[in-house]
């Protein structure tokens, strides 16, 4: 057991997911995708990829390259290899987005843009996929926080897949019964594995972790978590291969694995909420930070998802009504938790960065110091309530009031953003406490190079 | 990796004005590996600290009311696993930490502070003990990189991390 150091890309990973953040808010501005186009619309694929894969997997791959090691207590298994991933992850979502904007009629050139971005991404996803996966297998038996991270990533195995087979058999380049009866109906499997399996269920494990170590809670192991973990990874077992099993053996839809997912779903959601509820309830420091506070509006959106895609589900959803879901679901759940933890964490990385090598040698700042949360705070209500008319605007349908709360959203987050930027610079730290006496450069995308 | 102590309770043996010597040296050598002894006694028994230390045994001792004692004995090679040390010392050629420090209930990453803080402190040769509430992933590195040697496991009870860092002696240091 050597400890854990600072993953040297991590930052990285966090820039480029914030630019495509804003990037993706821009487009919603500017009235492109869902709400003021169909569901189906190729402009929402473009949307939904980009938030999807540049800001949320990016995020959560950045993180884990990070945390991985913090679960297991096992280095990386090969440091520098997310690098070459990070490079080929931002390759194949360019090419995907220029395929989807192809689809939309656009004049991208003739290059085969959406299989190109498949290999990127499948490329990219397998080496990050390899090199945290061979960092878990290293350290068994592993504790429960990383077992939900392994079901994460097995559940990213079946989303890459999918996406693979979609993009070579819409862009032509196969046309294999089995694959053209995956990309017509296989689309929900796609969402539910990469909205359910990879991005919550990995966001759920290393959040039992980070909010337990920044609360100072309890982290002993309880039948409720153990039960959770077991009923999502049986919803991602089904998903992943009940589905398709549905689809093509038994020749029909994928409404009935769907549906048993989604119930085991909100049982692992359930029991999760109620950890949590425990670790706010047990824990020992009186006052929490603006990360903790933030994350239970977070788990909020996601209790109220959860119960609206009920709702709908026993009403018969619309198209609407999945859409208006779906979105308070990865702007209020997955981006408002991704936004706080980010907020900590990229403190506590830059603290660790700039004086591990003094602590005890001389004075140092507290991690605290290095950020203002009564500045930052009004912009995570901004963002919250921006999500929560936005949401709202997407069930009824009204696209201009949507636009306003999307740019309520892209003031919010690009403030946020900011106060990350004041953050890495050290902007809050007297001179006095500089490591050397001096502002640093500004290291915000490489940070230790 | 948390094995259940033998619970050994002599307090009976002692009352009926009995030696229980003899049945705690039994119970010791019956552990299996990595195996704690939690003895329950009706007073503190200090002569035991340096029989049961030689045989490579922590202990921590806690009043348990009406004046009875309860002494969980921990062996140090299972409990302390950490890394193979530079230049070969066991944790058993360590001498007897000069300071504790409790860091259970400290905000993160407090407990990092005053570590390293207190290490800075430490002379050639000596051990600095320290208790924390979770595996201080980020700080062992930062021990590694100033030459510090550490040992570090959970205890029997599995919340409880203790943490022994010692400074290289100026011989060994050179080297």
């Amino acid at each position: 057991m050597f400890g854990a150091s600072l993953s040297r890309w991590t930052m990285s990973y966090f820039a480029a997911a914030l630019a495509a953040l804003l990037g993706a808010e821009v487009l919603m501005v500017a009235g492109v995708g869902f709400p003021s186009q169909p569901v189906t619309a190729p402009q929402t694929l473009v949307l939904v990829h980009l938030v999807a894969i540049g800001w949320l997997s990016l995020l959560i791959s950045g993180a884990l390259i990070q945390f991985v090691p913090v679960l297991v207590t096992k280095p990386l298994a090969h440091p520098e290899l997310p690098a070459v991933a990070l490079a080929l992850l931002t390759a194949g979502l360019g090419s995907l987005l220029l395929g989807f904007l192809g689809m939309a009629g656009f004049s991208v050139s003739a290059m085969p843009w959406l299989p190109l971005g498949a290999i990127g991404l499948a490329s990219g996803f397998a080496l990050n996929l390899w090199n945290l996966g061979r960092t878990l297998w290293s350290a068994r038996p592993i504790a429960l926080p990383a077992r939900f991270v392994a079901a994460g990533l097995l559940s990213l195995v079946g989303v890459v897949t999918l996406g693979t087979i979609f993009s070579l058999t819409l862009g032509g380049w196969m046309t294999n019964a089995a694959f053209l009866r995956l990309t017509s109906e296989a689309i929900p499997l796609h969402a539910a594995l990469g909205l359910g399996g990879w991005l919550t269920f990995t966001a759920m494990g290393v959040s039992y972790r980070l909010l337990a170590m920044f609360m100072l809670a309890p982290e002993a192991e309880h039948r409720t978590s153990r039960i959770a973990f077991a009923a999502g990874a049986v919803a991602i077992l089904v998903v992943l291969i009940g589905g398709p099993v549905c689809l093509l053996i038994f020749g029909q839809g994928v409404i009935h694995p769907l549906l048993a997912a989604f119930a085991l779903a909100l049982v692992s959601i359930a029991l999760y909420g109620h950890d949590i509820v425990r670790l706010y309830r047990t824990r020992k420091r009186p006052r929490i930070e603006l990360n903790a506070r933030v994350v239970a509006w977070a788990l909020g959106a996601l209790g109220l998802a959860a119960l609206l895609l009920l709702a709908v589900t026993a009403l018969g959803p619309t198209d609407r009504d999945i859409g208006g879901v779906v979105f308070l679901f990865v702007f209020g759940w997955l981006t408002g938790l991704g936004l706080a933890k980010l907020y900590k964490i990229v403190a506590f990385l830059t603290w660790l960065e700039c004086y591990g090598g003094l602590l005890g040698k001389r004075p140092t700042p507290r991690v605290q110091d290095l950020v203002n949360e009564p500045r930052a705070m009004p912009w995570f209500s901004l963002y919250f309530a921006g999500v929560g008319v936005a949401s709202l605007a997407a069930f009824l349908g009204a696209h201009l009031v949507f636009r306003c709360a999307a740019f309520a959203m892209l003031i919010a987050t690009a403030k946020i953003c900011f106060e990350l930027v004041l953050t890495r610079n050290l902007a809050a730290v007297p001179e006095a406490m500089l490591p050397n006496g001096h502002r640093v450069r500004l290291r915000l995308h490489l940070p230790i190079l | 990796m948390a094995q259940a102590s033998h619970e050994l309770d002599v307090r009976p043996i002692l009352r009926s004005g009995g030696e229980p010597f003899s049945a705690i040296m039994q119970a010791v050598s019956g552990l299996s590996a990595g195996q704690a002894l939690r003895l329950l006694a009706t007073f503190e028994p200090v002569p035991l600290y340096g029989v049961l230390g030689k045989k490579g045994f922590d202990h921590a001792a806690r009043e348990i009311g009406g004046g009875d004692w309860e002494v969980l004995f921990t062996p140090k090679v299972g409990v302390l696993a950490g890394p193979p040390t530079p230049g070969g010392a066991a944790a058993s050629r360590w001498p007897e930490p000069v300071s504790q420090l409790d860091n259970r209930d400290l905000d993160p990453p407090e407990p990092m502070v005053r570590t390293l803080a207190a290490v800075e402190e430490l002379q050639p040769g000596e051990v600095l003990c320290a208790l924390l509430c979770r595996e201080p992933v980020f700080l062992l590195p930062e021990l590694g990189k100033r030459g510090f040697e550490w040992l570090g496991g959970f205890e029997a009870d599995g919340t409880t991390y203790k943490l022994l860092v010692r400074k290289a002696a100026q011989r060994e240091a050179a080297e």
